[in-house]
């Protein structure tokens, strides 16, 4: 079996129309890989940049997984929320990238995109906030419903991640 | 007459791995005294002259005062000597208020009565003590960093001398937090020092001499600081002074009617590990280390699937991530992959995708729109061998990018196509695309209005015509308007078996050639052998393929 570290963090996020964000992000694989250590999903906390457009969370993420063949590669899901000074938490995107396949240190720009809603949810979005989100966001990383969807985009998110492969060239795999 | 000294009284810091209790230390205190001097300086003469054979001279020294002016004691570590003023202290019941004074005047009680004590002017102050955060800053931090009188220390140097020594507090090292009062609104005073200043809990000890005339020991103002040790619970031991290790004494001046000095030797005296202490426990750390591997290695298996022999699988995992600059609005993406020959795919996976559509923004002077779409695809390439193959032709990726508003219109905006790369890695491609147009404004006024734009009926024209036969792929005549562009990720693995018998070849191959100095003879031994390997292999695949009943009928035959 082959091993795979993923260590790295969730350096900000910029771009999006208000400021106070927070992300919901998640690594999710296919059922060959085992999660051997660390988390595989959480929560960054809310920051408020005080210059600039970007917010930075500087969050941690190391995961070591083993596997068993190529399919399911790891992928990384986010949400990026945003909550206003009531409280009031508004999603503010979703993003998805694969994590990478070739060990060493990779700067990912991930872009985020939000349901959209029809124009009375969007003129009511404007004022009060809220607006459509999905049911189940599990059902996109596969890709085959996504066409349903209408979406308009949002910031991107900047990660940094570091990869460590382990046996991998042992079962001839070249990346 | 004049003496070296160690001047030098600076901290030093070591580091060990073992428990600190086992560390011992041997003080060494000696008054100089102008006699003292005298008879060593005389000793030194006598000594340098004996070959030269003149008379001994009989050292003059005053017997009576020997054991008041110099002694010399082992201390371990935490080890509590009580100095003259703490045995007379403790000795009152009534001046006892805390159960360590309590516990302090028993032992004192004990040691009277044993007359057991075993150390006269040297004593220390344990971490225990609450002299020991008394200790007048002067002290524990002399004044001397810097060459010009400065008026006093810092204000951050005084925040950190005066932080009390905690206690160890052992914090779990996985990722417990607390999950109530992670902020703390008000902090107390206490808390600023401790926190807001680099802070380690250490233990301290403190070793210290009563250097009083003799008689006249046990007063306060006669103590002395001599060494401090701290430690924290990681192994780190730092000695201020330092140790002497056969080098000059320190020099200790006593402040009152009398200027004494007093020579300070101070050695680590802690007996080095047996060497088959050592073995041991090298053996238990190396026990413990495999049987981790072990673990991890049983959690995480043996197995791993790989492609079956002669076949390279192409796996590919990407994302569409943008597309820019495009005319109008609302955006998908339609997306299929063509496979050439000699290239399968698995069975149950779908080769097209559409994105889902996208309202663009404003970025910079473009207009973006994201779809961060990921795709992951599978490719098996099949080679047969041993014809003079052309480079082997890779999946395409075509894609055609669309535009569908609020009043359905539907538009072209452009098409595009991307190759899968030669070698694995990461990549950003940026794919620009071309729509197909027509001349004149009829087509124009209908793309504006109602929607509608000429497409491309075969997609696989924006490369190579499926249908292309022939030298010349000639487009003369088709009219184009350039238009955005659309950006992806892809991550590219490539594996098969061969590449595992190829880094082990190319690791026996650098064998050779390091221990042969790569003689172009052992080159060709290489490649024969690599020829042998190859022969070796097609008979055996051309054994397999053989029916069955033929190899049967042979053995029949033979038999």
């Amino acid at each position: 079996m082959a091993e795979l570290h993923i260590i790295g963090q969730i350096v900000g996020a910029s771009g999006f129309p208000q400021n106070s964000l927070f992300c919901k992000w998640g690594v999710h694989t296919g059922g060959a890989w085992r999660l051997l250590s660390g988390l595989k999903e959480g929560q960054t906390q809310v920051d408020i940049p005080q210059t600039g457009d970007m917010a930075y969370w500087s969050h941690p993420i190391d995961v070591h997984y083993a596997t068993k063949g190529l399919q399911g590669w790891p992928k990384l899901h986010l949400q990026v929320w945003h909550q206003d000074s009531f409280g009031r938490c508004q999603l503010y995107g979703y993003g998805y990238c694969h994590v990478p396949s070739s060990p060493g240190h990779h700067r990912i720009c991930c872009a985020t995109w939000r349901p959209l809603g029809s124009w009375q949810e969007q003129l009511s979005q404007m004022f009060v906030g809220g607006g459509p989100q999905l049911r189940s966001p599990d059902l996109v990383y596969s890709g085959a419903d996504r066409y349903r969807l209408h979406t308009e985009a949002m910031g991107t998110v900047e990660l940094e991640l570091g990869i460590i492969m382990r046996h991998f060239d042992k079962y001839g795999v070249e990346s | 007459m004049a003496d070296s000294w160690n001047t030098d009284t600076g901290e030093a810091v070591y580091r060990s791995r073992d428990a600190v209790k086992n560390l011992k230390i041997r003080v060494r205190i000696e008054r100089l005294t102008s006699t003292a001097a005298l008879s060593q300086h005389l000793q030194q003469q006598v000594l340098s002259q004996q070959d030269r054979g003149a008379i001994e001279l009989e050292t003059l020294t005053s017997q009576g005062q020997k054991g008041d002016n110099e002694e010399e004691l082992v201390v371990g570590w935490q080890e509590k000597l009580f100095s003259q003023y703490e045995m007379e202290l403790f000795q009152n019941e009534s001046a006892c208020q805390t159960p360590l004074d309590r516990q302090y005047h028993t032992e004192i009680r004990a040691l009277n009565k044993a007359r057991s004590r075993r150390n006269h002017r040297i004593f220390t102050y344990t971490d225990h003590d609450r002299y020991t955060s008394c200790l007048p800053m002067q002290q524990l931090h002399p004044a001397d960093l810097l060459t010009t009188t400065k008026s006093g220390p810092t204000f951050l140097a005084e925040r950190m001398a005066s932080v009390r020594n905690r206690r160890h507090e052992r914090r779990t090292l996985d990722s417990s937090i607390p999950k109530s009062k992670i902020v703390m609104w008000e902090p107390t005073e206490e808390f600023v020092k401790s926190s807001h200043v680099v802070n380690n809990a250490m233990q301290t000890m403190h070793i210290m001499a009563d250097l009083a005339p003799p008689g006249r020991l046990g007063q306060k103002e006669n103590e002395y600081l001599l060494l401090t040790i701290k430690t924290d619970g990681s192994g780190t031991i730092i000695a201020k002074p330092d140790f002497n290790k056969g080098k000059e004494p320190y020099r200790i001046v006593t402040v009152g009617e009398k200027r004494e000095v007093w020579r300070l030797n101070v050695e680590n005296v802690c007996t080095a590990m047996q060497p088959e202490e050592k073995e041991r426990e090298q053996n238990m750390y190396k026990d413990l280390y495999v049987r981790h591997k072990e673990y991890l290695n049983s959690l995480v298996g043996q197995d791993f699937e790989m492609p079956p022999l002669g076949i390279l699988r192409y796996m590919m995992n990407g994302e569409i991530v943008s597309a820019k600059g495009f005319e109008y609005d609302h955006l998908y993406i339609h997306f299929f992959m063509e496979l050439p020959n000699n290239w399968s795919s698995l069975p149950f996976q779908s080769h097209s995708g559409v994105t889902q559509t996208c309202r663009a923004r404003t970025l910079g002077k473009e207009n973006v729109a994201f779809f961060s779409y990921p795709f992951s695809f599978e490719a098996f390439y099949m080679s047969e061998k041993e014809s003079e193959e052309p480079i082997p032709q890779w999946p395409v990726i075509y894609f055609k990018v669309l535009s569908l508003d609020s009043w359905h219109r539907y538009r072209t905006e452009g098409y595009g196509y991307l190759l899968y790369p030669a070698m694995p890695g990461k990549y950003t491609i940026t794919c620009h695309t071309w729509r197909p147009v027509q001349t004149g404004t009829v087509s124009a006024l209908r793309r504006f209005f109602v929607g509608g734009s000429p497409e491309l009926e075969d997609p696989s024209y924006v490369r190579i015509p499926g249908t292309f036969k022939g030298d010349r792929l000639s487009r003369f005549g088709f009219c184009t308007e350039t238009t955005g562009s659309v950006t992806f990720n892809l991550h590219c693995i490539q594996q098969a078996r061969a590449f595992v018998d190829a880094t082990m070849m190319k690791k026996r191959r650098q064998k050779v050639f390091e221990q042969l100095g790569g003689f172009s003879q052992q080159g060709a031994v290489c490649t024969i052998l690599e020829a042998f390997q190859r022969a070796r292999k097609k008979m055996q695949e051309a054994r397999e393929c053989l029916p069955r009943d033929l190899v049967n009928t042979t053995s029949h035959v033979e038999s």
